[in-house]
């Protein structure tokens, strides 16, 4: 019964009329209500507190490639929120790995023989699907195994008042942190094919052939004549990449800022061409730019975070049981909301969230791909609501990828 | 050690990448050259207000040197040759102290200077370490000769400065083993006076004064014919100079003519300046990074009235 | 001496001497000089004429506005900086009710010009609805945003004028009430110290056990519009 009348809030309470800013900060609930509810003679829309509409995200933007010690970095603010990631690699050999066995050493070449007879060149996934397992199993095998992507968020830089720098990482920056790491292992967008440091051991016999193909048989992406020699390759060792984001200000929603950063970063990222010197017996690598490697990565996941703000703010105390199928769905009244990219005010008053993660086919022109998709914290979002997520997210890939390739 | 609050690496640990080209002695030649005139400063990049959920906020940057430009315009090696200072600076409150916190009459400050683990050569660990502390502590001391705090009581102002890309302590081509000291701290502690300075004046504490930092060192010419001949020079990029014999770094307050922090390292008495100044090294410096100051202090004040500029403005 | 100054100033910028002019907020004096101590406009207040004293030259910590209709204009920040001090009046959000006490916290700190001019018209540093909207808005459950207020306490003594003996806290306030209280004391190094003891102090915002919020009914009741049901508050006298 009460139900109705709490979403009637007037604009400002009855008892005293306070200037917008208190108003904000002693009823945040009602005020943020007023303004998603505009009383219906007006005609306006409804929009909230922060000026946006509903389905709006706030302005991005992208920078990269301006941080020195970096193989990759980039700068993302999306509103009043900024991400700033730094991807550094670092080399682990494969002595230092106490699981590492020959067998696995050379497991991996056979896909890659019949990936350099297949094609010569960076085969498309969808082409081979047998191939595509195999080559899923192995990115599995040594990116997750192996731990060759290290993520790591840190709210501890005076981003918002509440994290005390110096603290370990807030529950908050933890889940964050894990967050990016599955999104990057499930999303498989690196290769592990880029990160791994081959060695073609000499063939005693043909010493002069080999002498006339030792760059190239040294080289990563060894050319077709290295598939001739008898000796197998072996991985020498990985590149790890170490991907730091920093949350340099916080206002709400840093997942999508966090991840389009890691994202931009990644696409920046490059790797000196480095090989096994038998000399060192260690590996080297060439500080020529020219023979340095962008990272080959698969797709272009974008994240688009939404909550639901519900008009009745006691809801959540009443609610005892999920509600039963027949009860009329509230919706339809108008009294609940799903705000794209919250800010931190909207997030503070609202419980359920939802995450997606979408990719279109063939660099945008095929159809979209649900990459992740998560929802937690109540039952407003149903099945409808998650198809419209789904085409608004779509909607954010488009302009988010043309930030990030300008960028 | 697994520290299970953050996603740890491999654990057999990761070597940073060895370069071909680093093996081989490097050629001193390549060592970047200063291009600047011996009293001449790096242009400096200040802003404030950037960060919003902060009372106060800047974000501070050095021009790159004439090498790390060319490099990045035309990149032709993955090592650079030096690096640009770039940090951000963030102010919160005055906020209430903690409970278990005893009576002040006075604002008590807190500072906390962090490396991101990209920001140096050499990859930094996320816990704070003795150099970071250090940093913490003189900038601290730069800070509360400016800050009017019994203005404030009981209640606590936290200032927190994040690190995104250092100074270089040397050049990258330098051996390893070189006993030099690690000058680029210096270079990092004005930068995050002159931020903090900027930072709090956007919050809108009563200081007396705007704080800006400055650095002057001495340094010795490979070539030169006596040793012990030094040089004056102001705001030094450790990366551009063979042997940096002494350096300083102070907080000055202009409008006041007071250091409120002096900060040097290294053995300036038997330095012999040319240029016929007869000063003694240590004098000579501390002008010299007074003067550094007086320059970084003309980008602290514009930046700030620049802000209150727009605010009155945009009201 | 009096055109000599500028429009805005930055600390340590040197506004005039002591001989014409007194020192107010964000200024300090140094050698008979008043220097800014704070970034901001620079205003004169005149003397009260008939007065000896001289006028008073401050530095203002508020932005002038004169119109603040849109919320998603200038970016202006927060401004967390305006202290509690005696006779300042706060809203303040009860967190505890005790036998002898009620604890709040300090949400808002009403600044002084404002409370003599429209409450409308003024911007206080607390003015900022952009700045609000970057920051986590509070709802109870958020543990450490009250970490970051300014505690209180109202005792029992003080919550009203009459009758003082015969307060029963619980009848007074309920744990989430917005409160309009009057600094007494700067207190201990945890509490300040509150009074609700006038007609315009107390109990200003208030949800009913139902969840609904509730008017004022008459200086020791408030109602619920749906139920019906009175419950006894401390009220303060709406405007």
């Amino acid at each position: 019964m009460a139900t109705p009348t709490a979403s009637a809030v007037p604009a400002a309470p009855p008892s005293l009329s306070l200037p917008p800013s208190q108003f904000a900060r002693l009823q945040p609930h009602a005020y943020l209500l007023a303004h998603l509810s505009p009383p219906p003679a007006s005609n306006q829309p409804s929009i909230r507190a922060n000026g946006r509409a509903p389905a709006q995200f706030r302005v991005t933007s992208a920078n990269s490639g301006s941080l020195t010690h970096t193989n990759g970095s980039a700068v993302v603010r999306v509103g009043d929120t900024t991400a700033v990631c730094g991807v550094r690699a670092e080399i682990l050999h494969t002595d230092d790995i106490a699981s590492w066995s020959v067998s696995q050493a050379s497991s991996g070449n056979t896909h890659k023989r019949r990936r350099l007879g297949d094609l010569g060149g960076k085969p498309t996934e969808e082409s081979d699907d047998t191939y595509a397992d195999a080559q899923d199993d192995e990115d599995r095998a040594h990116i997750q195994d192996l731990n060759l992507l290290v993520p790591n968020l840190s709210l501890s830089t005076g981003c918002a008042p509440g994290f005390t720098p110096g603290a370990p990482p807030s529950s908050l920056a933890q889940s964050l942190s894990h967050q990016i790491l599955s999104l990057l292992h499930t999303s498989r967008l690196v290769r592990a094919d880029d990160l791994r440091i081959w060695y073609q051991p000499p063939n005693l016999g043909r010493e002069d052939l080999e002498r006339h193909n030792e760059d190239e048989a040294m080289d990563v992406d060894a050319g077709p004549g290295a598939a001739g020699l008898s000796k197998p390759r072996e991985i020498k060792a990985f590149w790890v990449l170490y991907i730091d984001v920093m949350i340099i200000s916080l206002a709400g929603n840093p997942f999508d800022a966090a991840w389009a950063s890691v994202l931009a970063a990644l696409r920046d990222t490059k790797l000196p061409k480095a090989w096994w010197d038998i000399d060192n017996e260690t590996i080297l690598c060439s500080d020529d730019v020219s023979q340095a490697r962008k990272l080959s990565l698969r797709g272009f996941p974008i994240a688009s975070s939404f909550c639901v703000f519900d008009a009745d703010a006691a809801a959540a105390y009443r609610a005892v049981v999920i509600p039963k199928a027949d009860e009329p769905k509230r919706r339809g009244f108008k009294q609940t909301w799903i705000l794209a990219d919250p800010d931190g005010y909207e997030e503070g008053l609202s419980q359920e969230r939802a995450c997606l993660v979408v990719d279109k086919e063939s660099n945008g022109q095929g159809k979209t791909v649900i990459v992740k998709m998560e929802k937690h914290g109540g039952w407003i979002i149903d099945t409808e609501d998650l198809r419209q997520l789904v085409s608004m997210s779509a909607q954010r890939w488009d302009e988010m990828k043309q930030i990030l390739e300008q960028c | 050690m697994n520290d299970r609050r953050r996603v740890n690496g491999p654990p057999g640990g990761t070597r940073p990448p060895v370069f071909q080209s680093g093996l081989q002695s490097s050629n001193p030649s390549d060592r970047p050259r200063r291009q600047r005139q011996p009293a001449e400063l790096r242009k400096i990049f200040l802003k404030t207000g950037l960060i919003p959920s902060a009372s106060g906020s800047a974000y501070l940057e050095f021009e790159p040197s004439a090498s790390l430009a060319a490099n990045r315009s035309n990149p032709k090696s993955m090592i650079p040759p030096s690096s640009a200072l770039k940090l951000t600076c963030t102010v919160h409150g005055p906020k209430p102290l903690p409970r278990s916190a005893a009576y002040s009459p006075n604002l008590v400050l807190t500072t906390h200077v962090k490396y991101a683990p990209f920001a140096a050569r050499r990859r930094k660990g996320h816990v704070r370490d003795s150099s970071e502390r250090d940093l913490g502590v003189h900038l601290e001391t730069a800070l509360r000769g400016a800050i009017i705090a019994e203005r404030w009581p009981k209640s606590g102002l936290d200032i927190t400065i994040t690190i995104l890309e250092a100074e270089d302590d040397r050049w990258w081509g330098e051996p390893p083993d070189s006993h030099d000291a690690s000058w680029g701290i210096m270079n990092v502690l004005a930068g995050c006076i002159t931020a903090a300075s900027a930072a709090i004046a956007d919050a809108r504490i009563d200081c007396l004064d705007l704080v800006a930092g400055g650095v002057a060192a001495i340094t010795e010419d490979v070539g030169a014919s006596h040793s012990g001949s030094g040089r004056l020079m102001l705001d030094t990029d450790p990366a551009e100079h063979a042997s940096i014999l002494s350096a300083c770094v102070v907080a000055y307050m202009p409008a006041r003519d007071e250091i409120t922090e002096l900060w040097l390292k290294g053995d300036s008495s038997k330095a012999v300046l040319d240029d016929g100044d007869s000063r003694q090294g240590h004098d000579a410096l501390i002008d010299g990074a007074v003067d550094a100051a007086r320059g970084s202090y003309s980008v602290l004040s514009e930046a700030v009235k620049e802000s209150i500029l727009n605010a009155v403005a945009h009201a | 001496m009096a055109t000599s100054l500028p429009s805005v100033a930055i600390p340590g910028q040197r506004l005039g001497s002591v001989a014409a002019y007194a020192a107010g907020p964000g200024t300090h004096i140094q050698q008979a000089n008043i220097y800014a101590s704070i970034a901001g406009p620079v205003v004169v207040d005149p003397a009260p004429p008939k007065t000896q004293s001289k006028s008073t030259l401050r530095v203002s910590r508020v932005i002038p506005a004169p119109s603040r209709g849109t919320l998603s204009g200038t970016s202006q920040k927060p401004r967390y900086n305006t202290l509690p001090a005696i006779d300042s009046i706060v809203l303040a959000r009860v967190t505890r009710v005790q036998k002898r006490q009620a604890t709040v916290s300090i949400l808002v700190v009403l600044d002084e010009s404002a409370a003599n001019s429209d409450p409308s018209k003024s911007a206080s540093d607390n003015d900022n609805v952009a700045s609000i909207l970057t920051s986590a808005a509070n709802p109870e459950n958020h543990s450490n945003t009250d970490e970051l207020r300014f505690q209180a306490l109202i005792r029992k003594e003080d919550v009203r004028a009459v009758e003082k003996d015969r307060v029963v806290m619980d009848e007074m306030f309920r744990v989430g009430d917005i409160v309009r209280g009057s600094v007494i004391s700067l207190g201990d190094q945890s509490f300040y110290y509150l009074t609700t003891a006038r007609n315009d102090l107390g109990v200003v915002m208030a949800r009913s056990d139902a969840g609904n919020m509730m008017f004022p009914a008459s200086w020791k009741e408030m109602r619920d519009p749906v139920t019906g049901v009175g419950e006894p508050r401390k009220v303060a006298r709406p405007f």
